[in-house]
């Protein structure tokens, strides 16, 4: 499942280990920095390129998992 | 102590469209800008922006007037930006990737704002302002029946060319004016004491309301470069590396810690791409040299960083340093360097008198690029605005407010504030503007905002807040912040407090608060007691 390992990868970089598929990043406390860091670890460790833009506009464990579904569903 | 910057002669009207206009003239084929692929050559760009400088003049709007930009980074940007000082109008950058409740707070501030430049994705924004929104898309047609040549404007060197907001001491940010030929100076002297020419093509990697992007805006364009820009509203390392993978960018302008962004991507993924630039032009806050000095030895390396002080209310930058120096040892504190052109740098003491050689004084700028003072206000702000004498003759200085002293090399060192406002990110913050908005929260009773730094060494924001009820959260908070301030302005961390802590003089005793920070517990998601950090 791409949430899970989003939602690790979250709790990770936020210092957080219980977050919710609805919870909102910059409610966690969330700050570009650590969007930078998880950008780098969703192309390192998912092979999945997000642009900054979209974690914006995806700020929640849910959305943005459904976004990288949908970049992988086009993939070849 | 006096450091005075070179002085070269500025042409009879140091008029900054007029340069982009010799360019247009003299290369009018030339890329002015490329986004997302397309480009758009000088002599189009200049003949849209005319355009849309008759469009404003037909509406009388000229010298005096301010015209708002919200429109993400573009060609149409820079048409709205051309236009506008070809009409001898002053733009007023605004960013789209603001709340737009903060963004209403901006505008309420411009003294004579005769209209918004926006676009389908940004006037939503600024939509309820009271002033007239324009749309360059909707008046393509409009657009196309005025003259393609410039309108007959007579503009000075002395006019307003933008106004950017910076922090100011009453809590409410401040609309900081600069002339034509404080920015005229600014390129020339990079253009002539770095060499940029017609191919150092700049890509943009910074938020458009500070004031080093307008510097970035232009600079290319005033040397008959070429301008990228990111097909992105909020900063992205990954795409801005790709850009400067794949063309041939030579400058950089940013933030210091965008820079570590980008230095860290590269050494993460073994790319050249930062290497062979020619320069990176970065400061606007303290920096933190181990985060760059093993990319900077990388074998090969040939960009020249170029370390820079200056204030928005000086036309953005006053000194520049060469960071090969600081590389080759000797220093405590990264120098920020020698002034530029046909400005000079003043430290003096509370009385306005100069200190000694190698003493702390406050940082003073005057020449060039001393700017027009702040729009609209009448307050206390404009007082950093003043004259002093030297050598018997009258100066008209701005006060910074930074400490600074000139080192043994005869560059100048900055060490921090004179007073209580704080650097994050590179973003000038004043902690009252982000007090002021929590005493607004209902729930808050009173709030004091204090900087420290993390174990990561991070600048980071605590704001220490007296709640009126028990079941304020941080969360709650959090979120009703974010509705009215930008996200470099909310605290990373919330504490509860009984009370907060004064000082003898009855003010509120931040030093006390940043002690207490380590004693005190985060507010978790959950209700929690008010701790009192005056015990």
């Amino acid at each position: 499942m791409i949430a899970d390992s989003v939602r690790a990868i979250w709790c990770r970089e936020l210092k957080c280990d219980d977050i919710a598929a609805d919870d909102d990043f910059f409610t966690l406390g969330g700050q570009s920095v650590i969007m930078f860091k998880i950008q780098d670890a969703f192309l390192t460790e998912l092979g999945v390129e997000v642009p900054m833009d979209q974690m914006f506009l995806n700020p929640t464990v849910a959305s943005i998992s459904a976004y990288i579904e949908s970049l992988e569903a086009v993939a070849p | 102590m006096i450091l005075q910057g070179k002085r070269v002669a500025l042409p009879p009207a140091p008029v900054v469209h007029q340069q982009f206009e010799a360019n247009a003239a003299a290369t009018p084929d030339a890329v002015a800008v490329v986004r997302a692929g397309r480009q758009v050559t000088y002599a189009e760009l200049d003949a849209r922006a005319n355009r849309f400088a008759h469009f404003l003049t037909a509406r009388g709007v000229g010298r005096a007037a301010q015209v708002g930009v919200c429109l993400d980074y573009s060609a149409d940007m820079l048409v709205a930006i051309l236009g506008t000082l070809k009409a001898g109008a002053a733009y007023v950058p605004f960013d789209p990737a603001y709340p737009a409740a903060r963004l209403q707070l901006l505008l309420g501030q411009v003294p004579s704002l005769a209209l918004i430049v926006a676009s389908p994705g940004t006037r939503g924004m600024v939509d309820s302002a009271g002033v007239d929104v324009v749309d360059l898309e909707q008046l393509t047609d409009h657009l196309a029946r005025l003259p393609a040549t410039a309108p007959d404007v007579h503009v000075t060197g002395d006019d307003v060319c933008y106004a950017v907001f910076t922090s100011g001491s009453t809590g409410t940010p401040k609309l900081t004016a600069v002339r034509h030929k404080g920015w005229f100076n600014l390129m020339n002297w990079l253009k002539l004491e770095y060499g940029l020419h017609s191919g150092s093509h700049n890509l943009v990697v910074s938020a458009f309301g500070f004031d080093l992007s307008q510097r970035a805006l232009m600079t290319p364009l005033f040397c008959g470069a070429t301008q990228y820009f990111m097909a992105s509203r909020n900063f992205d390392a990954m795409m801005a590396y790709r850009i400067l993978t794949q063309h041939e960018i030579r400058v950089v302008h940013c933030a210091s810690s965008t820079l570590y962004l980008l230095v860290d991507w590269e050494t993460a993924r073994g790319g050249d791409a930062l290497t062979r630039l020619d320069y990176v032009l970065f400061g606007g806050e303290p920096l933190k040299t181990q985060r760059l000095a093993a990319w900077a030895r990388r074998e090969g390396n040939a960009c020249t960083l170029l370390h820079q002080y200056g204030v928005a209310e000086c036309t953005d930058v006053a000194t520049s340093y060469d960071l090969a120096g600081y590389w080759r040892g000797g220093h405590d504190i990264t120098p920020v360097g020698r002034p530029a052109y046909n400005t000079d740098i003043h430290l003096l003491d509370e009385e306005l008198r100069g200190v000694g050689p190698g003493q702390y004084g406050e940082i003073c700028v005057s020449g060039a690029s001393v700017g027009a003072g702040y729009l609209g206000g009448s307050g206390p702000e404009n007082a950093r605005f003043t004259t002093i004498e030297v050598d018997g003759a009258p100066v008209r200085v701005y006060r910074t407010g930074d400490r600074g002293r000139i080192d043994q090399a005869g560059d100048l060192v900055v060490a921090g504030r004179m007073d209580a406002q704080v650097k994050v990110r590179g973003m000038r913050i004043d902690p009252t503007d982000i007090e002021r908005a929590l005493g607004r929260l209902a729930g808050v009773r009173e709030a004091a905002v204090v900087v420290a730094s993390t174990a990561a060494g991070e600048t980071e924001l605590t704001a220490f807040i007296v709640p009126t009820r028990d079941e304020l959260t941080e969360d709650d908070v959090r979120i009703r912040l974010l509705q009215t301030l930008p996200r470099s302005m909310v605290p990373a961390r919330f504490v509860n407090v009984l009370r907060l802590p004064l000082s003898p003089h009855g003010k509120v005793d931040r030093a006390a608060l940043a002690d207490s920070l380590e004693k005190q517990y985060a507010l978790s998601g959950t209700a929690q007691q008010p701790t009192d950090p005056c015990r």
